[in-house]
């Protein structure tokens, strides 16, 4: 087998940073490679220079075997080298088609007019030889997270790429797409190509890959066999330290309902019900665990109980009291905290640095602001205690958002909000594009507030992690809680089959989940 | 589905704003009968002439917008093509200037909005400027510039009245019928009209300003020069808006008028509510055109046959329209990049 990407000695600083320090890596053709590391191990970066986003300030870049210098990523499309971001790069108001084939669209009629038919044959071509079905016709706006990644693929291919890097492919995913990714992984490897993708998950890298590299603070400390390694190998080869890859957790002691929700209805942007008639109560002391697969109504029920959605009708409770007309700032002083389901949108402020990010949401209110002027002492050291709470690197209030790495975004936003002393936490992803070490930690303050005896919803499509946290967990499926189980007791299969919106017959449900007692 | 919505919403509400206009139209005239002595073919040949600056304003604008720069300058545009074309047919023929002359003339007034709009591209894709602002300086500077080299040229802000292009008439071939007979830039719009449809769906050129607009990095990763594709969008809101006011002077008007609001007289900016209007479609704006247009010959109609509608109430309906439709139609969506700056390889 002859070596598809060589990287020697890459450096690559950022003001302040070394992002990369002499990373070597070796990644044969036909092999399916992961890359695993804490937030901002570098990752991401060590990438961006194979694709020619970032040139490196020290190093070679290899590809079969050429020494090749990519100043753009123009020059490593051409060498057989293909990137798919964490943010998809996708024309929403094209098809899946037109995307798969912009820039190099086949043309009819002496270049006059694009070959319509013929792209839409080249790409269902292209996904038969792969495995992969894609509506050629579809708009990319029409189709799930899911099918945009193949798009993605399928335009690196169309592209003449052989060598596919994926930055965390998995993070979107539903379980179930993720299995089907993998699948295309094997395909694809089978036909030669190269794989490298970006993971958390280290279950995922030993699933799916041949062999794994570690990066930790810039460096690689470590390629290891998918096949002999074990997790708790992985993790500390990540983190540098033991980790604890199951939180522990004593019985809840649940109390009075903290969040109630009845009745609720919510409709989508489009006017198409997303909720149709959902009961929940979540009690003090406890987690009430959210599980589906995406896009059954979790974010139009997370966005009715944060007030960012008006509902069509039902209410929704904080301690008894009515909110449900309240305003999102009037919940926040009703002791409501929010940790959304996308950072870059509802969480944070890309161009705002982290002391006015930190502030997001508090602005209004002592001890930051007067009711006019902010107080911006108080809010760098606000910022600076999330910052030294949560591990966020760099280690800098001053740091515009957008310069954090992902992961780090998300560990500022989840700290700003638990540090708001809330009530009522409603948590979506918490731990999406989050570190081992790290996702340890933000589960630590999750059972923190429980042991407080707040009351927390968490929404998540990891299903180890509602399954670890939660006391109680109802499945989600069009729209409807189709049951609430005892996380515990109930299989992945169960929760398969109920996120199918199947009630198996002997799953260990709990009656109804209205006042339903642990 | 939600497609057949909102075209079924916005010809609702057109139909609406419509309507209303009638109605209103009827407490003036006093009876509604008037109508139909004004629709009939002279009428229908005064719309295409009014809607000529109207849509290839709006022509222009499609392609700049949809490539991601916002270019409100149109009416400053129209008004600089609409003057040199005047002002090189007169410099060349006087009074009494050929055929030729004035297609020179055209021509000129071309070339000279497209350097406009090249001004225009560079100040907003090199240096950043703000697209509204750069916009409105294309405009003000139009409107103070025209009127100026007038008075330098002629003397006054008007220039004295010159010919206009000769008809063009399309015959059955060799027969004697005549199918359809206008002024050239009549031909030109309704050939146009078409042909930007087509390379905005079915060209890959068509693509690439539809991604400039929408996903510039996505277009720039796949190898394709975002900065060519944006030029290549404004350059055409000029090329269209100099076809618009070449024609709205040679074609109908053969005259340039620099006071006031000169002889363009808000038809930019109608146009660019035509396109909103259109949704950004050749299509649909050129309908929008030719209703906006419809409105105007309506009111210059009535005056006409003696009704006394004041031109100014007229002249808002356009306005109206577009905010009745992009407030209770909503359904206008705009590029998502439209406005911004593309800088390639920034992260
Ligand atoms: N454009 C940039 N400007 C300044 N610093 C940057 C930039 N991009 C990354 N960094 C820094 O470089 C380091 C590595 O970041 P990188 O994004 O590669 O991490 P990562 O391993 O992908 O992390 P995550 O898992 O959180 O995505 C971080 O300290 C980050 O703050
Ligand atoms: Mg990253």
């Amino acid at each position: 087998m002859s070596v598809a990407v060589h990287l020697a000695g890459i450096t690559k600083r950022f003001p302040g940073v070394v992002a990369n320090d002499e990373v070597d890596l070796e990644v044969e053709e036909g092999s399916v490679h992961a890359l695993l590391g804490e937030n901002g191990a570098g990752k991401t970066t060590l990438m961006n220079v194979l694709y020619g986003l970032y040139q490196p300030d020290g190093g070679t870049v290899h590809v079969h075997g050429d020494s090749r210098e990519f100043y753009t990523p123009r020059d490593a499309i051409d060498a057989g080298v293909g990137m798919i971001h964490q943010h998809f790069m996708l024309v929403d108001t094209l098809t899946t088609a037109e995307n798969i084939v912009l820039g190099h669209e086949p043309r009819k009629w002496g270049g006059l007019a694009m070959d319509r038919a013929q792209a839409e044959r080249d790409v269902r071509e292209l996904g038969e030889r792969y495995g992969f079905d894609v509506d050629p016709e579809a708009k990319i706006e029409d189709v799930s997270v899911g099918v945009q990644q193949r798009v993605e693929i399928l335009k690196a291919l169309y592209g003449g790429a052989d060598v596919l890097i994926l930055d965390e492919p998995t993070a979107v995913l539903t379980p179930q797409e993720v299995e089907d990714l993998f699948g295309v992984f094997e395909e694809l490897a089978a036909e030669d190509k190269t794989i490298i993708f970006i993971t958390h998950k280290l279950g995922e890298a030993m699933d799916a890959a041949d062999e794994i590299t570690v990066l930790r603070d810039g460096r690689n400390v470590g390629t290891v066999d998918a096949a002999d390694t074990t997790r708790e190998e992985l993790a500390e080869l990540m983190v540098g330290r033991e980790v604890l890859l199951e939180a522990d957790k004593e019985p809840a002691e649940p109390g009075d309902v903290g969040l109630s929700v009845s009745d609720l209805r919510v409709t989508d942007d489009r006017g198409v019900e997303q909720v149709s008639g959902v009961n929940i109560d979540v009690r003090e002391g406890e987690v009430f665990g959210i599980a589906g697969v995406d896009g059954n109504g979790q974010s139009e029920l997370v966005g009715a109980i944060t007030g960012l959605r008006a509902p069509e009708s039902g209410t929704v409770r904080v301690d008894g009291r009515d909110v449900t007309d309240l305003s999102r700032r009037e919940r926040i002083e009703n002791g409501m905290a929010y940790v959304p389901e996308d950072r870059q949108k509802r969480g944070l402020v890309m161009d705002f640095d982290l002391v006015e990010n930190g502030l997001l949401g508090s602005q209004h209110t002592a001890p930051f602001s007067d009711g006019g002027r902010i107080d911006w002492a108080e809010s760098r050291e606000h910022a600076r205690g999330v910052i030294e709470e949560y591990d966020v690197r760099p280690n800098d209030p001053d740091a515009e958002a957008e310069s954090l790495s992902g992961g780090n975004q998300q560990k500022f936003v989840v700290g700003r909000e638990f540090a708001r002393d809330p009530e009522v936490v409603v948590a979506s992803h918490p731990t999406r594009g989050v570190d081992v070490g790290s996702i340890e930690f933000i589960h630590e303050r999750i059972l923190d507030l429980r042991r407080a005896g707040k009351t927390v919803l968490l929404v998540s499509s990891k299903l180890d992690e509602v399954q670890q946290l939660s006391d109680r967990l109802g499945v989600m499926y069009e729209g409807e809680v189709v049951d609430v189980v005892d996380p515990d007791r109930v299989t992945e299969e169960e929760l398969g089959l109920l996120m199918a919106g199947q009630i198996p017959e002997d799953a260990p449900s709990i009656a109804d989940a209205v006042g339903g007692e642990p | 589905m939600s497609i057949a919505d909102s075209r079924r919403g916005r010809w609702i509400a057109a139909l609406l704003v419509l309507l209303g206009i009638v109605v209103a139209l009827e407490l003036f005239a006093g009876v509604l009968g008037v109508l139909v002595d004004i629709v009939d073919a002279n009428y229908l040949r005064a719309v295409l002439r009014l809607t000529v600056p109207i849509a290839f304003a709006a022509l222009g604008g499609i392609f700049a917008e949809k490539s991601g720069v916002i270019n409100i300058g149109l009416e400053g545009l129209l008004i600089i093509s609409a003057f040199t074309s005047i002002a090189v047919a007169g410099l060349l023929g006087g009074g009494d200037a050929t055929q030729a002359e004035l297609w020179i003339g055209f021509g000129s007034a071309v070339l000279a909005s497209v350097l406009f709009a090249l001004l225009f591209a560079v100040v907003c894709i090199e240096f950043k400027a703000d697209q509204i602002i750069a916009g409105l300086a294309v405009w003000l500077i139009a409107l103070g510039l025209a009127p100026f080299a007038s008075k330098v040229i002629w003397g006054q802000v008007n220039s004295p009245p010159i010919a206009t292009l000769n008809n063009w008439t399309l015959r059955i071939p060799t027969t004697d019928v005549v199918l359809f007979d206008a002024s050239p830039p009549v031909f030109m719009m309704l050939i146009s009209v078409p042909v930007a449809w087509y390379a905005l769906n079915r060209t890959a050129f068509g693509r690439w300003i539809e991604a400039s607009g929408e996903n510039p990095k996505a277009l720039d990763t796949v190898g394709v020069d975002v900065r060519k594709v944006r030029y290549t969008g404004v350059l055409l809101s000029g090329f269209f808006s100099g076809l618009g006011g070449a024609g709205l002077a040679l074609g109908r008007v053969g005259q340039f008028i620099g006071g006031g609001t000169t002889m363009v007289n808000g038809r930019g900016w109608i146009g660019i509510t035509a396109y909103l209007f259109g949704n950004y479609n050749p299509l649909g704006a050129f309908g929008a055109s030719f209703l906006f247009a419809s409105l105007d010959a309506l009111q210059i109609r009535l005056q006409q046959l003696g009704y006394n509608v004041p031109s100014e109430l007229i002249g808002i309906i356009p306005y109206v329209t577009v905010v009745v439709v992009l407030a209770f139609v909503g359904r206008t969506r705009l590029p998502s990049a439209a406005g911004d700056h593309y800088e390639s390889g920034e992260e």
